[in-house]
């Protein structure tokens, strides 16, 4: 596999927190790669840098050092602007906790990155019905967040997070607030992705839910400790 | 950019209870400051309409009321003619006469004002039947009136026009009127507004000065000047000429003072209103500003999710930025229209119902208030908020409960 087919590409990244007086190395020099269409879990206890690591995977945050190409643009030293275009066109997000807009249908919150994006309003709506239909909910369209279940909600947070056809999808704990059986749903829905091609990362403590990917990053105080295929 | 504003007008109407109350205070502060302008261009309307029903030319002198000698100074018969014929453009002068009188048309009596007027017309009200004071009713000091539409139908609220009236007879006291002529409806009667420039019944006024003011100095004279005539020199030439011939001093006075003073009483009273108003507005001000903080508070995690899935903090500013616009400018514009409705009620029911006149609706200046405002507001107490809002860090945006 060549360097150019991979969508995500950490070469010696820290990540420094300043809390007080006190440095925390949240990253200590992180170095590994993820190819087009691979399926990662990100695993570690809480305190392990999963998190300060989806961040910057995410572009919400920066590396203090090292270097983050992300589908091929090195992303290091963009600004805010240029990271909030970088979400906008190259990154799906879903939460644990769906961060749907309230009172807002299931339609207009999968339109809301196309509005980011300028696109006019007919057209938006028409991609995120696509969407929308894609992840099994097309009926629900209309229906307000307080009007879904959990596992309706998280099919419209992925459609969002699909709709801007991002280069990398990233979920963090995705079913944490789910029952067994939506899990189970939802991380069917990830799988159908996967194998279409999308290129997905997990993070998760749920040994369960990291099973279902294909290669699992262990994590622990900072550092990658293991890293294996399933 | 519409989008924008639609995103916005959505999250606003998401909210209805809280929008509304937010912008109550805006609504009450532009309607005070809205209503008075429209009121005070109505009364403006107004003054400038009653001085229209009189002649602008026409002015006053009398003696000062602060001098020693009044004896002195009293003016008399012989300074009329003395006026006439030494100012250039003076076209009449009367003493000045004016009563309270009953008068009785056999079965009406009526208070009723009664006074002199020469031929040469101090008035601007039509001729409805009949005519005007002659020349040869001054002349003769002939016992002859002409009567104004409020006398005649408080008078003869039998008659059914005012042609059957002339020639009819009126008393003032024991002394008979013939009625010469009856003037038309005055869209103005100034009396209720606590000064009067028309007599209810005219005669001539060398017949008032016979029988009602003669051995007895009259209060002042009325002086009519020619078309287009400098009021002003007119009014200080008079004045110095009286000054010169009794040695004492005079005041002149003329409806143009009269209208400014009046003017300016209004613009005071809209400026302190003004004043008032704006106050009103800062503290809306800041109750938007306080509610828009409130709401970026709440929606922390709503602008961290926008952030997240790739909005810029300029777009995120902007947001919020539109949003305290749309407020206040619905806040504005319903103030506004409250506004004119309560300046024309005002009006309509108590200008017009006092003067005759309504005045019109000043829409440039008060769109331009609103606009004013709405932009103001927007600028001072929302850009706050919307920084807040855009310069929040998604990480902890996001983590926020």
């Amino acid at each position: 596999m060549n360097r150019a087919d991979n969508v995500i590409d950490v070469q010696g990244v820290t990540k420094t927190y300043a809390s007080g007086a006190l440095q925390v190395e949240a990253l200590r020099g992180l170095t590994f790669t993820i190819a087009r269409g691979e399926y990662v879990a990100i695993m570690g206890p809480s305190g392990s840098g999963k998190s300060t690591l989806m961040n910057v995977l995410g572009c919400l945050d920066r590396a203090t050092t090292g270097t983050y190409k992300l589908d091929g643009i090195d992303v290091s030293q963009l600004d805010d602007n240029q990271l909030a275009e970088i979400r906008l066109k190259k990154l799906g997000f879903v939460f644990q906790g769906f961060n749907l807009l309230a009172r807002t249908d299931a339609l207009r919150n999968v339109a809301l990155p196309l509005f980011y994006a300028g696109m006019p309003g007919k057209e938006r709506e028409r991609l995120a019905l696509e969407r929308l239909t894609e992840v099994g909910i097309g009926d629900r369209a209309r229906h307000k967040p307080t009007e879904l279940s959990g596992g309706e909600q998280q099919r419209v947070a992925i459609a969002r997070a699909l709709v801007n056809d991002p280069a990398v999808l990233l979920a963090d704990e995705p079913t944490g607030n789910l029952d067994s059986k939506t899990s189970g749903e939802i991380l069917a829905l990830f799988d159908g992705l996967s194998s279409g091609g999308r290129t997905v990362i997990v993070v998760t403590h749920d040994e369960g839910v990291a099973s279902r990917a294909r290669r699992i990053l262990r994590m622990l105080d900072g550092v990658i400790i293991s890293d294996t295929p399933t | 950019m519409l989008a924008y504003f639609i995103e916005a007008a959505r999250v606003l109407l998401a909210n209805r209870t809280r929008s509304i109350l937010t912008i109550i205070g805006l609504v009450v502060g532009v309607a005070t400051i809205v209503s008075v302008q429209v009121a005070a261009q109505g009364m403006a309307g107004a003054v400038s309409g009653i001085f229209k029903g009189t002649n602008a030319n026409t002015f006053f002198v009398f003696p000062k009321s602060t001098q020693g000698n009044v004896v002195r100074a009293a003016l008399k018969l012989s300074d009329l003619a003395l006026v006439q014929e030494r100012v250039p453009g003076v076209v009449s002068v009367i003493p000045f006469s004016r009563r309270q009188t009953v008068v009785d048309a056999g079965h009406q009596r009526v208070r009723l004002r009664f006074g002199g007027e020469s031929d040469k017309r101090f008035s601007t009200s039509p001729l409805a039947a009949g005519r005007t004071l002659n020349a040869d009713d001054i002349a003769t000091a002939a016992a002859v009136c002409v009567i104004s539409d409020n006398a005649y139908t408080r008078l003869f609220p039998g008659a059914s026009s005012p042609q059957d009236v002339v020639g009819s007879s009126i008393y003032v006291g024991s002394k008979r009127y013939v009625i010469a002529g009856v003037l038309g409806k005055t869209k103005i009667d100034t009396a209720a507004l606590g000064f009067d420039v028309s007599n209810d019944v005219a005669i001539p006024y060398t017949t008032f000065y016979n029988t009602y003011q003669r051995g007895s100095s009259f209060f002042g004279i009325s002086v009519l000047a020619a078309q287009g005539a400098d009021l002003k020199s007119l009014e200080t030439q008079t004045q110095a000429l009286l000054t010169q011939v009794h040695g004492a001093q005079y005041q002149y006075f003329d409806f143009g003072f009269f209208a400014k003073t009046i003017n300016g009483f209004f613009s005071i009273v809209g400026l302190i209103v003004g004043a008032v108003g704006a106050i009103s507005l800062v503290v809306a001000g800041i109750g938007i500003m306080n509610i828009m903080l409130v709401s970026v508070t709440e929606r922390t995690r709503e602008i961290g999710v926008r952030k997240a899935i790739g909005a810029r903090s300029s777009q995120v500013l902007l947001q919020f930025f539109i949003e305290s616009l749309l407020l206040s400018a619905f806040g504005c514009l319903t103030g506004m229209l409250i506004g004119v409705g309560l300046g024309v009620i005002v009006n309509k029911g108590f200008i017009a119902k006092i003067s005759g006149v309504t005045g019109g609706i000043p829409w440039l200046e008060v769109i331009a208030i609103a606009v004013g405002f709405a932009t103001l507001v927007t600028l001072v107490f929302g850009t706050y908020p919307a920084y807040r809002a855009a310069k929040l860090d998604p990480i902890e945006a996001l983590r926020y409960e």
